[in-house]
């Protein structure tokens, strides 16, 4: 793939402050556990490969006894690879991952007794087996880089600096939460410290902005990774196209993680787009795109850290398209009868925590007891959290429709300085038009 | 007769045309194998089969714009909404192809696009809009809120019925909130007509959809005071059925008007506009607004309460317009 770079603009000023250069968290190339890296396939299309299986299954729907079900097609008998040895990760950073994943699961797990316990209002969203693809992904950015998560992307707002209380709070409606009541859920962020941009439920609609914060940012000299998520569901939307398109075409740094976790809602793949892989999509865009088993964070870090990398450089936007498996329902109260249950077996398999501690055993970074040790903190840990975000209050009724618009006497500063590019032509005045206009 | 939900009577009114009437079909994201996100549809697809119980990717855009092509070839298509909030997804095909179709180009567009709207179930701001406004204001499209299981059934069999394309709002707190006998046989309600709820000689109000019930509790309040409440369910919003908003003002001489909807741009200012043009003479005291705040909608409860409007309010305002 043909890959354009476009400058960030030179400061206007000899004098303007000195944008530090986008280092990013100073890694050397490792070769991760195992030295040598398995070959890389391609797919018919000439899309990398990652994976070191093949998904040896397919779903179609099938009329027996008067009604229609899901079917596998295929075999789900298939052994468990082991994770791909990442590029770049070493011990201590594979194991700070690792325990992200951990906190991760443990802060949902919580969040499910509290919402049996009637503690959480509304819906609950979880990501169990999608914790590799949220961390791994998140952990690939540096501070200054966005996030775009999605609902079950609670994990890659924890990489990213909140706290679990903060998820916590939102889905119990507390008056501390990170929207103060305001929304539920993974539904907030933080534009001035953390990078985060707040989801909405419409699928998609995120993408366009992550390409406009990157061009905020490139307008004002630098060049930020903006990393997003969309499902496989999600991207059927036109404002995935239209967002992402945007970013191919200016060359702006958004990384787009295609979770292709094989439902949405109630939804097989099969009944979702016609193609097999949806890094296919790539192509079209005209940008590189990759595909990664979503339950291999080493993985999944090596191809979001690349795609990153290449937004540093301000090469552009990716695609990473990260297959694995919703192993919850959409959300609670949905049962998912209609998965297959070999679906599920073949995916409880490939679980990216038990993959990730085999892993570290093999490599001998860390022992059973080492791993053992490590969930009974994270345990702890999440209790604490827990514990706090039960404490915290509810909002009062005199928070009801307040903060709806922005004080105009409070100045909203310009985030990275200043604006670079002034002028194209310092001397060119406003001339009389001549042209005719639409409608003459 | 039989008791069935609001959620059930939409339900059935859906079955029963795709039974009478092999034009019509249905579209929507889990309508299939799972029957809808609130369980609509559910059944249809071993009925009807997936040639007429169609699911669709995620896109409501792909929903609004095949619903419109299917009914240029003269089906007529019943696209879901997962909740009415997506609606806006589909905003530009809509206001723009669908609403104008008849008049510009003599293509006519029968078809019906439903889903569950409102709040007071901690949906949050995405969850929970009432965004019919948006649609009330486009000339071509017909609107339709009801609040009673009878008329959610008569009113979607209308609909499905109709030449023109149809927004259907259904309140999801009302889904299974609301439980009432039906009649078993075939029966349709009219759009474009109110109904009067409760009748009452002293003051109106004129509601719509979930609202109807938080003035209805109001009136069990203010008839142990004396005060006799109307209440007006406009049930369908486009075309609003003047006559019925002007009888009613006629009769009280007092209006009070009610919806969940943000206030600035809602319904009620219309009413009070047509209440100005058709019955302004028989005005005792001014027009009240009662609605939701000017803000999304949140979602902890303590701020969706307080956000919504409730019976305190009605009742409050009822008591000072009857001593104006
Ligand atoms: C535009 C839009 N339409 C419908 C929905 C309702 N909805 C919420 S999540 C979901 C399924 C999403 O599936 P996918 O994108 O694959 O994400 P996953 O849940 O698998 O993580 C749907 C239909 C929505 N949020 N946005
Ligand atoms: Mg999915």
């Amino acid at each position: 793939m043909a890959t354009k770079k476009i400058e960030a603009p030179p400061p206007a000023s000899p004098e303007s402050k000195s944008q530090s250069a986008n280092g990013s968290k100073v890694m050397p190339a490792h070769t991760g556990a195992k030295s040598g890296q398995p070959p890389v396939s391609k797919n018919p299309h000439g899309i990398p490969d990652w994976r070191l299986e093949q998904l040896p299954f397919h779903i179609e729907s099938e009329w027996g006894d008067g009604e229609y079900r899901y079917k596998i097609v295929g075999d789900t008998s298939a052994p468990v690879p082991p994770l791909r040895p990442s590029k770049y990760l070493g011990k201590e950073q594979t194991i700070e991952l690792f325990r992200y994943m951990i906190v991760n699961r443990r802060m949902e797990a919580v969040l499910e007794s509290m919402y049996k316990q009637s503690l959480v209002i509304g819906e609950l969203y979880q990501s169990l087996g999608q914790e590799a693809c949220s961390v791994a992904t998140a952990y690939a950015l540096d501070k200054d880089d966005w996030l775009g998560p999605m609902i079950r992307n609670q994990g890659s707002m924890i990489v990213k600096g909140y706290q679990p209380r903060a998820t916590m709070m939102q889905y119990m409606g507390k008056g501390d939460s990170p929207t103060k009541g305001r929304d539920s859920g993974s539904h907030y962020g933080d534009p001035k410290t953390l990078n985060v941009v707040a989801p909405i439920s419409h699928l998609g609609d995120s993408i366009g902005v992550l390409a406009g914060v990157a061009l905020g940012a490139r307008l004002q000299g630098k060049h930020v990774a903006c990393l997003g998520y969309i499902g496989d569901g999600g991207q059927s939307t036109g404002p995935t196209y239209e967002g992402f398109n945007f970013a191919a075409v200016q060359h702006l740094g958004v990384v787009l993680v295609v979770e292709h976790n094989s439902w949405a809602y109630s939804t097989p793949v099969e009944l979702q787009f016609a193609c097999k892989d949806l890094a296919d999509r790539a192509i079209g865009y005209g940008v590189p795109g990759v595909i990664v088993d979503g339950t291999d964070a080493n993985q999944v870090y090596d191809a979001a850290h690349e795609a990153v990398q290449r937004a540093h450089r301000g090469e552009g936007a990716s695609i990473i398209e990260a297959k694995f498996m919703r192993m919850k329902s959409h959300a609670m109260h949905d049962s998912a009868h209609y998965v297959p249950a070999k679906v599920k077996e073949y995916w409880k398999r490939r679980d990216p925590i038990a993959r990730m501690e085999q892993y570290l055993k093999e490599a001998g970074w860390m022992t059973e007891a080492r791993i053992a040790e490590m969930h009974a903190e994270v345990e702890r840990f999440i209790n604490e959290e827990r514990a706090v975000a039960e404490a915290a209050p509810m909002p009062g009724p005199e928070d009801a429709g307040t903060d709806v618009y922005f004080d105009n006497a409070v100045d909203i500063p310009v985030k990275y300085g200043e604006v670079r590019v002034k002028n194209a032509n310092k001397n060119r005045k406003l001339s009389e038009s001549s042209a005719p206009g639409h409608y003459k | 007769m039989a008791t069935v939900t609001y959620l059930e009577a939409i339900r059935q009114a859906i079955w029963e045309e795709m039974e009478r009437d092999s034009r019509v079909f249905v579209m929507g994201e889990d309508v299939g194998v799972y029957g809808g996100a609130f369980k609509a549809t559910e059944g249809f697809i071993h009925k009807f089969g997936k040639e007429r119980v169609v699911d669709t990717p995620i896109s409501e855009m792909a929903i609004a714009s095949a619903a419109y092509g299917a009914s240029l070839t003269g089906l007529r298509p019943v696209g879901e909404f997962q909740f009415m909030d997506f609606i806006s997804s589909a905003h530009s095909q809509i206001v723009q192809i669908l609403a104008k179709s008849n008049w510009r180009w003599g293509a006519p567009a029968p078809l019906v696009l439903r889903g569950p709207s409102g709040g007071g179930v901690s949906g949050g701001p995405f969850h929970s809009q009432n965004p019919e406004m948006f649609y009330v204001h486009t000339p071509g499209l017909k609107v339709i809120a009801p609040a009673t299981a009878r008329d959610a059934k008569g009113l979607m069999k209308s609909a499905i019925r109709d030449n023109n394309p149809v927004l259907f709002f259904e309140h999801k707190f009302l889904y299974r909130r609301v439980k009432e006998e039906l009649p078993l046989k075939d029966y349709t309600v009219e759009i474009g007509k109110a109904r009067v709820h409760r009748e009452g000689r002293h003051l109106s109000v004129i509601t719509y959809a979930s609202m109807v019930y938080v003035a209805q509790e109001a009136a069990e309040i203010l008839q142990k005071e004396g005060i006799e409440l109307e209440i007006l369910d406009l049930r369908t919003l486009l075309p609003l059925d003047r006559d019925a908003i002007r009888a009613t003002v006629e009769k009280t001489n007092r209006a009070i008007v009610l919806h969940e909807d943000t206030k600035t741009g809602g319904i009620a200012g219309e009413i009070a506009a047509i209440i100005n043009e058709e019955a302004f003479d028989s005005l005792d005291a001014p027009i009240v607004r009662i609605t939701a705040m000017d803000a999304p909608v949140p979602f902890s409860p303590p701020l969706e309460k307080a956000f919504l409007p409730k019976v305190e309010d009605v009742v409050r305002e009822a008591r000072r317009l009857l001593k104006y």
